[in-house]
């Protein structure tokens, strides 16, 4: 496993270095697109503007340094091969391809693949039945929240008229509304936003790694950044701010209540990240170019420090064997390095200077300030209750894991977990020091969601203005708290929304055997029937348009033989008693469609019927050694309804036939086809060429669910093979 | 089952099955200007298996095998022309001067067509298998090779 993911390293630290240098040379956004559909507006496009830069920069810088501590996380003979490095550089790929994307369909395709790809990594170790249900906890929700996407970018695409995000143009009216809701639930799954954040503690049950990735730096940002990058279209929409802001607020505030309530050191993270995260779409909702501009720059530091905190909690956790806060104490004298590390990372959080994460905070203030009337009351009570309790929670993880008590023991430090650590630990303090370039990078991406950002940027120290004192304030309140919570052990609470969600998940799983036994019955006599009645009814529209005007009776004698000679067989089957005997009969009326087929010039059509007859007669065969080799006497009431049956679905069949052929509409498209697959398809077999190039993509859809279908079966019977070996 | 008891019948499959073999790939070439295809190459191959199952002979087993790499090779022959830049299933028509065959014509379309040839394949097989593992009597455990 470290040689694989030494190997995957490497590309994420490519990409790394390519957005930096991009960056910094400043050169124009370039647009790749591949058309896929183009009638349908499907194509996968991609821009490298500043904003997706900023992300992919954080995406890859971020992945290269996590391979890299992975292989220190893993013990060097720890199972998983391939499959963990492989799923992770996946991941990392699907999130490029999600900040790259300038359109929605681009955007959803790589949306659901993160979250697939999450499923797979937080379900890691697969042995463990919670890690189990916590994957699928995680998944379900993401993946719910994918379709309510899909839904939102449809109705989105179909209002602004484009399916290109950086065309998109502000909407209004009861579909954009919509739009705009669904987009935000959508968002709000992917961030782990109240009430859908009941999967990302559970998450945690996935290696450190990912954690610190996925569900704290890159992908729970996917939410934040949807609501970024739609947000120019919603301006107009009341219902999309507010939500959005309820959403947020929420979270920041249960999000740190969740942190101040757990003991373990890795759940009060994920808790923080929630209230992180919040305070993030609070920002991006109001959408003022201030409040983007501070949320880009929070943004780009809580990805800082909140990987390095996960990162030395990693350490923690391998080095001391624990990480529940009560039995953790003094680790500031045996892991010193470490004890720097989340010291300057957690300050960062707190947003104290002299640090990264101080300058955004006071920038996010500062937005607060800058709003007006309801919105700026509401605004600043939220983000001020949120970073007070945030210190709280802060404080009290770094005296309860690193202050008071007696010094844990602690195995040897691995350079592999330290370093990547420490280098996410200290740009927090680097981007203080060398603010200009962070400024610059921050601006420009704020820029491009809203042209009027480009005034703002992050200033090291404000001097004594309202929003300094205002932050000065916050760390006071906060610490005073924090300090008396640290030592205070409360019961962890019972995680409802989480085991909620789960028992949803059981209780369909338990309904759907009882409702699949109703609807799939197994009674091939009552599916018959049933086919025979919709076959009844939906004939019933072809009633009136009979007409027997345009039958003949053949357009050349023979049909009439091979007509003679299908209805014998079918009538000889209907009365035949053996087994066998009726799978012939059936056989010789469908070779007998066949020469119907031939006569009509269709030697494909016949050739294939003639093939599929031959392939059934010989199942059939096959499938009779198991049976009797008659069949069972019938009588009475039960033959009779046979008979109805029969007739009936005979009956329905030929109205739908007779009504169908008297009016026809339109020219047959035969000549353009003809002539198509010539000369674009290079084929004089009309038949094949559809099938092949002309409506490729049908054949191609339809192998493939065939193909599904056909392994789900299999897997299935193979459930029900070792069910009754054992 | 009666006719793996048969000489008459296992000798008459044996002797069918290169026949069918080689019908079956005529089908899959000529599918483009004369009546065939992939599909119904799949088919002739898949009566062949057929016919052997009933003979209890030797037959192609992995079902789910043949199933992924035929969607493997359709979705590759699919997505190829993406790489050169063109939309998706762009047909790519090459022709070429081979000895003893002459003057060949061919397209993308042969490999998507072998693609499906290997999926209707794969999908008799999966069917074959499912028949014979249902135990509708309970005779087919024994015939599997009476496993329990």
């Amino acid at each position: 496993m470290r040689l694989g993911l030494s190997v995957a390293a490497v590309a994420p630290s490519i990409t790394a270095v390519w957005a930096a240098s991009t960056l910094i040379s400043e050169s124009p956004p370039t647009v790749r697109e591949f058309v896929w559909v183009e009638g349908l507006d499907l194509s996968v496009r991609f821009r490298t503007d500043s904003l997706a830069l900023l992300m992919v920069l954080l995406v890859a810088g971020i992945g290269a340094l996590v391979f890299v501590y992975a292989v220190g996380y893993f013990a060097a003979d720890a199972s998983g091969g391939v499959r963990f490095p492989a799923s992770l550089l996946a991941f990392s790929t699907s999130m490029l391809g999600l900040v790259l994307a300038d359109s929605v369909w681009t955007l959803f395709i790589f949306w659901e693949l993160t979250s697939i790809t999450s499923f797979l990594l937080v379900g890691h170790k697969d042995v463990d039945a919670t890690v189990r249900t916590a994957a699928r906890r995680a998944l379900l929700i993401t993946g719910g929240g994918g379709l309510i996407l899909l839904a939102g970018l449809m109705v989105l695409a179909n209002e602004a008229g484009t399916s290109t995000l950086t065309d998109l143009v502000p909407v209004a009216g009861r579909a954009a509304t919509v739009a705009g809701v669904l987009i935000l639930i959508a968002a709000a799954t992917k961030s782990a936003q109240v009430p859908f954040h009941v999967w990302l503690p559970g998450a945690m049950a996935a290696p450190t790694p990912v954690s610190a990735y996925l569900h704290s730096a890159t992908m729970v940002k996917a939410g934040v950044l949807l609501i970024a990058v739609t947000g120019p279209a919603f301006v107009d929409i009341a219902a999309w701010k507010w939500l959005g802001v309820t959403f947020g607020i929420a979270s920041m505030i249960w999000g740190a209540v969740g942190a101040l309530r757990h003991h373990d050191a890795k759940l009060i993270l994920a808790w923080g990240t929630v209230s992180q995260l919040g305070l993030l779409v609070t920002l991006f909702s109001f959408g003022s170019a201030k409040a983007i501009f501070a949320g880009m720059s929070i943004l780009f530091a809580h990805a800082l420090f909140k990987a390095a905190l996960f990162l030395v909690v990693g350490e923690i956790d391998i080095r001391t064997g624990t990480r529940n806060i009560n039995e953790l104490g003094g680790l500031w004298r045996t892991m010193p390095i470490a004890f720097v590390v989340a010291l300057l990372s957690a300050l960062s959080m707190a947003g104290a200077p002299p640090l990264l994460g101080f300058m955004a905070k006071e920038a996010a203030i500062e937005a607060m300030l800058g709003l007006a009337g309801g919105e700026q009351v509401v605004g600043l009570i939220a983000v001020v209750g949120g970073s007070v309790l945030t210190v709280a929670y802060t404080v009290r993880f770094l005296i309860a894991v690193f202050g008071v008590g007696p010094a844990v023991p602690v195995a040897e430090r691995r350079m592999f977990m330290t370093a990547p650590a420490a280098l996410l630990g200290g740009a927090g303090v680097l981007g203080y020091i060398a603010v200009d370039p962070i400024n610059t990078m921050v601006s420009k991406a704020a820029v491009e969601l809203n042209a009027k950002a480009d005034v703002y940027e992050l200033i090291r120290w404000p001097g004594l203005k309202t929003a300094f004192i205002i932050s000065i304030g916050i760390l006071a309140a906060g610490s005073a708290l924090g300090a008396a919570l640290a030592r205070r052990t409360s019961t962890v609470p019972e995680p409802l929304g989480a085991n909620g969600a789960d028992r949803l998940i059981d209780g369909v799983v338990e309904v759907a055997p009882s409702i699949t036994a109703r609807v799939q019955h197994g009674s091939l006599p009552v599916y018959l029937a049933t086919l025979s009645a919709a076959a009844v009814l939906a004939a019933v529209p072809f009633l009136a348009g009979v007409s027997v005007d345009h039958l003949v009776w053949w357009d050349q004698p023979i049909q009439a033989v091979i007509a003679a000679a299908i209805v014998a067989s079918a009538i000889a089957g209907a009365f035949v008693g053996s087994r066998l005997g009726a799978a012939l009969t059936l056989g010789a009326v469908g070779i007998g469609m066949s020469a119907l087929f031939i006569v009509h010039g269709a030697p494909d059509l016949a050739l294939t019927q003639l093939l599929v007859e031959t392939i059934i007669v010989v199942g059939f065969v096959l499938g009779l050694g198991h049976l009797g080799r008659r069949f069972p006497e019938t009588a009475g009431s039960w033959r009779a309804t046979r008979i109805v049956v029969a007739i009936a679905g005979g009956l329905a069949v030929t109205i739908a036939l007779v009504a169908s052929g008297a009016a026809p509409s339109g020219r047959a498209p035969i000549e353009a086809l003809t002539e198509g697959a010539v000369e674009r398809g290079g084929g004089n077999n009309v038949v094949n060429v559809i099938l092949t190039d002309i409506r490729a993509l049908d054949t191609l859809g339809e192998v493939v669910v065939l193909a599904a279908v056909a392994v789900g079966i299999l897997a299935l019977a193979r459930v029900r093979e070792q069910e009754a070996i054992s | 089952m009666i006719a793996s008891r048969s000489p008459i019948v296992r000798l008459g499959i044996r002797a069918a099955t290169p026949v069918a073999i080689v019908v079956g790939t005529y089908l899959l070439f000529a599918g483009h200007n004369n009546p065939g295809g992939g599909f119904a190459a799949g088919l002739v191959f898949g009566a062949v298996v057929t016919l052997r199952t009933v003979a209890g002979m030797q037959r192609p087993t992995h079902a789910t095998g043949l199933i992924s790499a035929g969607v493997m090779i359709v979705c590759l022959v699919a997505a190829a022309p993406l790489i050169w830049g063109n939309t998706i299933l762009d047909q790519e028509i090459v022709s070429t001067t081979l000895p003893v065959l002459g003057k060949v014509k061919t397209g993308s379309a042969l490999p998507f067509d072998i693609g499906v040839t290997v999926i209707v394949v794969g999908l008799i097989v999966a069917l074959l298998d499912g028949l014979s593992a249902t135990d509708l009597d309970g005779s087919a455990g024994a015939q599997r090779g009476g496993s329990r």
